[in-house]
Order: C-alpha cells, then sequence, then structure tokens
C-alpha cells in the first residue's frame, strides 16, 4: 500500500499539510492582523520592492504568488495599502488573478494603517472560521512537497544528517512527491556529483552554469566566498573549507535524478528533484522554498560550533518548518529538535532506518501534528533572495 | 585507554573524521568500508574534526569524500590534526584567483 497523509486536498491540484490564511503583502499592518487573528500567516519582510531592481521587483512577486498558490493557503487577504504605495512598492494586488484562477477566497483590503488592520482582521477571522470547517482527508503521499536547508553545519552533517534527510527525500520522489534542495555557494567543490546526476544534458549545462556564474559574480565584486563560508561557527566545530562543506552538504539532495533547477520560488512543472538558486541563509532559503510550494520545509541543523539554545520557527511562512539534527549532542542540548539521526553516531544505527523513521514523522507532521517550533507565535523576519543592485 | 574511532568515507580519503574525541597518543580505530586500521593520535583531536591517516606533504590535496577538500599548507604527519591551520581551500577565491 502507498503511504498517504491527512491533509487538505485543493481544487487546482496538491493538498496542503495545513488550512491557513495569508495575508499579504507583508509588513506591519499585516503583522498585527496575523497578532490579532490566530490561523493567519503573512511573510515578515522589509523587502517590498522599494529601490528594487524589475527583476527583483519581480521576484519579490513571484514569492507572494507562490505563497499565495502554495497548497497549504485556503484563503488571501491582500492589503494594497489604500493605493498610496507607489514608489514601486508591490502591493499584494498582482497575486489576486492567480488566486481566484485557483479557486481560493480572496479578500482586497484597499485602505491602510489602522482601518486596514480593523477591516484585515476582521476578513481573515471569517475566512479562518470558514476554513476551520474544512475536514482533513486521506491523500496520497505525492501530495508531499518537501524543502531543505542545511545550517550551523558541523561534521555530523556530512556524515549522518544531511544523508539521512537525503534518504527521506529518495522516499518522497519515489512516492511520486516533490524535493527541493539548495544553496548555490555550497555546491561549490561537489557540483560534478551533482551533475552526473541532472537527467538530461540541458539540466546539466544549466545546473553547472548556475554554479559558474556564482564564482563569476563574487570574482566581480572581489569578494572571497572562502572568506563568507565556511562561517565560524563551521570551522569551529571542524569543517575546515568550503569543498569539505558542500561535499557534505550536497548529500541532503538525496540519490534522485535531477530533474530541473529552479529559480528562487519557481513553482517546479512536475514532480520529482530539483535544486533551487538561492543564497544560503535560513531566511532566504525557507520563504523561497514556500513559495516554490512546499508544503514541509526542514533545518537540517549540525549545531556542534553554536551556542543556540532555543529553536524558533516561521521561514517556510505557510509551510511547517521541522528542526533535525545527526549530532547527538545537540540534539540533547538544543530545545526544538523534532528529529534526531544521531543514533547513527552514538548507537551505529544505520542512515537508511533513520531516514525512514525521519519518512514517517513527516507523514505524522503532514497529517496536523505540530512540528516543535510551530507553536510559537514568534515568528524571525524573512528574506528575498534579490541579487540585484539597490537604487 | 579505550581506542578513540575515526570514519575515512572513501577509499582515496588520505583524512578520516573522528566520531569521538582523541587524546595525543591515543590509539584511533579507523573504519573505513569493510576495512580497519589502527594509527596513533599525534595531539589532541576532539570529535567531529579530521586526523591524518597518511604522512600528507605541503601542496598535496587533501581528500574527503573521495573528493579534494584544499591543498595541504603545510607538511602534514600521520596522527596529526588537519584543518585550517594546514588546510586551505581552492575554490570561489574571488580576488585572489586561486578558484578552481
Amino acid at each position: 500500500m502507498s503511504a498517504t497523509f491527512l491533509g487538505y486536498p485543493r481544487s487546482d491540484g496538491g493538498a496542503g499539510t495545513r488550512n491557513h490564511v495569508l495575508v499579504l503583502p507583508g509588513g506591519w499592518e499585516c503583522q498585527q492582523i496575523v497578532n490579532m487573528v490566530d490561523g493567519t500567516v503573512t511573510p515578515t519582510s522589509a523587502d517590498l520592492g522599494v529601490a528594487r531592481t524589475r527583476s527583483d521587483r519581480e521576484t519579490i512577486a513571484r514569492v507572494h504568488v507562490g505563497l499565495a498558490l502554495n497548497p497549504n493557503v485556503y484563503a488571501v487577504v491582500i492589503v494594497t495599502g489604500g493605493g498610496k504605495i507607489n514608489e514601486g512598492m508591490l502591493n499584494g494586488l498582482h497575486a489576486e488573478d492567480p488566486c481566484r484562477a485557483a479557486g481560493k477566497p480572496v479578500e482586497i483590503i484597499d485602505c491602510d494603517g489602522w482601518d486596514a488592520i480593523a477591516q484585515g482582521s476582521r476578513a481573515a477571522a471569517r475566512l479562518v472560521h470558514e476554513a476551520s470547517a474544512q475536514p482533513r482527508q486521506e491523500v496520497d503521499a505525492s501530495n508531499l512537497q518537501v524543502g531543505v536547508k542545511c545550517g550551523a553545519s558541523d561534521p555530523t552533517s556530512g556524515l549522518v544528517g544531511n544523508p539521512s534527510l537525503g534518504r527521506m527525500f529518495d522516499r518522497v520522489v519515489e512516492a511520486g512527491g516533490t524535493a527541493i534542495f539548495s544553496e548555490t555557494t555550497e555546491v561549490i567543490g561537489a557540483e560534478h556529483e551533482l551533475a552526473d546526476r541532472c537527467v538530461n544534458p540541458q539540466v546539466r549545462k544549466q545546473f553547472l552554469d548556475l554554479i559558474e556564474n556564482h564564482e563569476e559574480v563574487a570574482r566581480g565584486v572581489g569578494q572571497d566566498i572562502r572568506t563568507i563560508n565556511p562561517v565560524p561557527a563551521n570551522i569551529a566545530a571542524g569543517i575546515s573549507t568550503l569543498e569539505e562543506k558542500s561535499l557534505g552538504a550536497v548529500h541532503k539532495g538525496g540519490t534522485a535524478p535531477i530533474a530541473g533547477v529552479l529559480e528562487y520560488a519557481e513553482r517546479p512543472a512536475a514532480p520529482g528533484l530539483y535544486f533551487m538558486d538561492s543564497s544560503v541563509s535560513h531566511v532566504v532559503v525557507l520563504p523561497g522554498m514556500a513559495g516554490a510550494g512546499c508544503n514541509i520545509v526542514f533545518f537540517q541543523l549540525g549545531g556542534g560550533g553554536w551556542s543556540r539554545r532555543t529553536l524558533t520557527g516561521g521561514q517556510g511562512i505557510v509551510a511547517p518548518q521541522m528542526w533535525v539534527t545527526g549530532n547527538p549532542t545537540t540534539a540533547a542540548r538544543v530545545t526544538g529538535i523534532d528529529f534526531s539521526s544521531g543514533p547513527a553516531i552514538s548507537e551505529g544505527r544505520s542512515i537508511e532506518e533513520m531516514g525512514d523513521k525521519l519518512f514517517e514523522l513527516v507523514l505524522e507532521v503532514a497529517s496536523g501534528k505540530l512540528a516543535r517550533t510551530e507553536m510559537l507565535r514568534f515568528f524571525d523576519p524573512v528574506q528575498y533572495y534579490l541579487p540585484g543592485p539597490s537604487f | 585507554m579505550t581506542a578513540a574511532s575515526a570514519i575515512k568515507l572513501a577509499q582515496t580519503d588520505n583524512v578520516a573524521t573522528m566520531v569521538s574525541a582523541a587524546e595525543d597518543g591515543q590509539a584511533v580505530t579507523v573504519n573505513a568500508g569493510g576495512d580497519r586500521l589502527r594509527i596513533a593520535a599525534a595531539e589532541n583531536i576532539p570529535f567531529g574534526f579530521k586526523i591524518a591517516v597518511t604522512d600528507i606533504s605541503a601542496g598535496e590535496q587533501v581528500y574527503k569524500y573521495g573528493a579534494s577538500i584544499g591543498q595541504a599548507t603545510a607538511d602534514i604527519a600521520i596522527g596529526t590534526l588537519v584543518h585550517v591551520h594546514n588546510l586551505a581551500g581552492l575554490r570561489a577565491g574571488g580576488d585572489t584567483g586561486r578558484t578552481g
């Protein structure tokens, strides 16, 4: 029997693991609505298009539309700011037509400030109540779309953490689902291994060009990426070079063929494993994955060189964020870890066993079990991947 | 004192990763696929850090995961710590022109 979970089927295809009301575009008014009305989410980013290039504004719009179309979203409240925002700032209305085409309820709040908070909260509350009447139904695991970021990497990340996560990715892809990994800088030094897994010569070229261009950009601005990555937490835990970090990092993508290379927040056209272009910060990668349609996202934590003891989440905005680690010490020390593949080190368990257990947990979380940071009404801000200059 | 443990991930690797900390002089069992070899730690090497499983000359490539992770910047003796003090990456050097 094929794997299933209890999700929210959508009329435009796919199924949600959550049933959120999304408030767009974000910013302080939207955050107040989210504070007021349980069941709502919004991307809290300062980047709404001002002083950004056309290409970067398109990227922001793509994230917004992608979040709105994400299967975890039941309905969307768009706050326009009363049409007063006209200095290149995106007001969320670009998401209206795609949402209506997808059959999602949309409410336009065409005012600003306290009026927008009051009217937006009222509309959001009505939609959350409506959403609560939709029951979860058994759906095929092919509706899973997962995305991963690895961070505070240490040598356990490459040994067991990323390989276990990669095994779970393989299970999702085998089930007919979609999996996305990213972080272009952290492929440098390991690109040929991945290039050999690209499904055809076009994808292979696109992938290798992306990596080469990334190094070219660094040269063009006179930056030595090696002074930026590995970060001090990596080095403190024993990772010495970018190549070493990359060779460990790419295991998070599992072993499936790479079906395509995505732009940041680009929705894949078909199921399978994809590589998405992005910078490496989790506040950047995870919103991009949610914009690409992921209905669960992961932070695979090393943590060996890290002092943080308490985890927060929310970078997936509409997608629950699970924290996993392969470091037994991190698992014992840090609050908020959903899953540890550490027994692969401390108890000699196999990577396959750890990855399969994680896959089972993913089905539970997809069915409504909360990720450990999901009950917090605290959200780190997000940042979009906007490589252009600002003016 | 029982032996510490390390994992060598590929046949061609000249370093292994410590999966328990080793003290100076302590025996280290290096698991390499089905094979095991026994070396002695020449200094304290913490959990997760790399130990040289052979002598490596300055300028030689250092291999982990069966791939180059950079170049030795000093002679490295078997059993010693391999890290940023004796190993430098060769990629993404930007202004240094050392990109591979």
